[in-house]
């Protein structure tokens, strides 16, 4: 643990001075179906502008976790706040994407990504402009008006990406995105991903089961134990961004893939 | 020689076929037509039991062309069904969205649903009858009560079956009760109430066509009875025709329903309505033309 902070002094420097955006303390979860212990002590700050990966086996409670954040389940123990509120439900800047597409069938790829708007209110023709603005962002140029049986899984995801961006939330909850995925897909989904948080300049919570990818997007990466789930340690990534799919080649990348697996091979 | 199956798609089993699909249709026609009229003439079957195909379209000429008696009694049966199939399609979806979004309704409706479902509703016939007279009110009736229980449990299935992560998302956007019905779950549950809708104005007509039986002075249903009763079967196969026309009609009526309605499950509707969407919106910045 403490090498891990040496190599990553500088990075760590840069981010402490950012203010904490998402702040947890001593949470816990039990389902009452079962007293089940999904989430135990939990602990940590989020900065601002932050990538997290939450990393762990199935069971470990990374989704939980996630829900949590998102407003959608209330905490049995401990504290939850967002920007110094305590979270009580789903807010606006707060947005969540699934492993699952989620797209509405019977609305058109631009109808999708209005739906943050349609459910404001009245959809106007900047609300459009923008969400055509969004659809060239995620790389979606001309697909406007198909709709989602015409898209693959990655382009499905895609506009689901543009629709959490068109929430107008500046905290991102993704849960597995691209875990349904083919591989080639999610590698260059993943790299669209950090280009478009650099412009958007959100902060992202990304759950995953996949250390590589973890790794690769994050600043810094939760890992998770299950039975019950706890945060068993939070590494420092600490590599320079913009970072590149040439980046899984750099010793230091495999370094923390390796201390990650470590980690994760200790406690399961 | 290339051919195709006259719906201009091209199938692997058609490949190696001489006829196009047409016209192999209308040779089995040919020959069921034949043997029938063959059975006739040769005696195989007595005509007074089985009259000859001729004989029908004789006797349907006469009805429908000629004195054109056939239609007053058809355009009872049909309205008797439509507004049977309307009264049970309300009543049915109605029930079925008041109990996907009520647990304690849904909880106090579904034995009553259950004793509906397992008794034949055709025994309720004579009740209804005994109810409303003679009229065509009775007929309706028995058309809605029949047609009530798939349109119901179709309509249930379809509201119930919502996805889990498609309710977060909504949640997660902070959407109420009322937009999660109107965008979610009702446009989710479309597909399967069409389904129900394609079985229901099936059973309406069975249900219209059996309060006939039980009483009625006009209808198709009455038609038929009368002329078998007088043993007029040319008559009353010319009145079955046409009662299968009528069918065909509401089944060709649901079906384009369906077609529109639930147009995501259409690729060729899927694309024109994707094009038209396109030019409407031509005048938007950033977007480009069709090619």
């Amino acid at each position: 643990m403490h090498a891990v902070q040496d190599i990553t002094t500088s990075q760590q420097n840069a981010t402490s001075t950012a203010e904490t955006i998402i702040s947890a303390e001593d949470l816990g979860m039990i389902f009452s179906a079962g007293s089940v212990v999904a989430l135990e002590e939990v602990g940590f700050n989020i900065s601002k502008g932050d990538f997290i990966s939450l990393i762990g086996p199935s069971g470990c409670g990374k989704s939980t976790l996630l829900r949590l954040v998102a407003g959608l389940l209330k905490p049995t123990g401990g504290s939850l706040s967002v920007k110094g509120d305590p979270v009580t439900g789903p807010r606006p800047d707060i947005g969540m994407m699934f492993q699952k597409p989620t797209l509405l069938p019977w609305k058109s790829v631009m109808e999708n990504v209005l739906l943050p708007k349609t459910l404001a209110g009245q959809v106007t023709k900047q609300h459009k402009e923008k969400a055509v603005e969004l659809l060239h962002l995620v790389g979606l140029e001309g697909f406007e008006f198909s709709f989602p049986g015409q898209l693959s899984g990655g382009m499905q995801q895609r506009v689901a990406l543009a629709r959490l961006l068109n929430t107008g939330a500046e905290i991102l909850l993704l849960d597995e995105p691209f875990g349904a995925l083919d591989e080639f897909t999610r590698e260059r989904l993943n790299v669209e991903l950090l280009r478009i948080q650099r412009e958007v300049k959100a902060t992202i919570l990304f759950v995953t089961h996949n250390i590589q990818e973890a790794v690769f997007l994050a600043d810094k990466v939760f890992v998770m134990t299950p039975r019950p789930g706890r945060l068993a340690q939070i590494v420092e990534v600490g590599l320079p961004r913009p970072r590149d799919i040439e980046m899984t080649k750099d010793p230091d990348f495999n370094q923390r893939v390796f201390e990650i697996r470590d980690i994760l091979g200790g406690t399961i | 020689m290339s051919t195709t199956d006259g719906f201009g798609a091209t199938t692997g089993a058609s490949a190696s076929v001489k006829f196009p699909a047409w016209a192999q249709h209308t040779l089995v026609f040919v020959i069921f037509i034949t043997i029938w009229e063959m059975a006739v003439q040769f005696n195989w079957v007595s005509a007074l039991i089985l009259p000859s195909p001729f004989a029908v379209v004789a006797a349907w000429w006469d009805l429908a062309i000629v004195r054109g008696i056939i239609w007053p009694h058809f355009f009872t049966t049909l309205t008797e069904v439509l507004v049977g199939f309307a009264i049970g399609a309300t009543f049915g979806v109605g029930i079925a969205i008041l109990s996907a979004i009520n647990m304690t309704f849904r909880r106090l409706v579904s034995p009553y649903m259950v004793a509906l479902q397992v008794t034949p509703r055709i025994a309720i016939a004579p009740i209804i009858v005994a109810w409303l007279g003679f009229g065509m009110e009775p007929k309706m009736a028995i058309a809605a009560i029949i047609c009530f229980f798939p349109m119901f449990i179709n309509a249930l299935t379809g509201l119930m079956q919502v996805d889990h992560e498609n309710l977060e998302m909504f949640e997660s956007m902070r959407a109420s009760k009322w937009q999660i019905f109107r965008h979610l779950q009702l446009p989710g549950a479309m597909p399967v109430i069409m389904a129900g809708f394609k079985t229901g104005i099936s059973l309406a007509l069975i249900g219209a066509i059996v309060g006939e039986f039980v009483s009625a002075s006009e209808g198709i249903g009455v038609l038929i009875q009368r002329f078998s009763f007088q043993l007029l079967l040319p008559q009353a196969f010319a009145s079955l025709i046409m009662l299968t026309a009528m069918g065909l009609f509401l089944y060709g009526v649901a079906t384009f329903a369906d077609r529109h309605i639930v147009f995501w499950r259409h690729s060729d509707l899927v694309n024109k309505i994707s094009r038209r969407m396109r030019a409407k919106n031509a005048g938007l910045a950033g977007i480009k033309p069709a090619e």
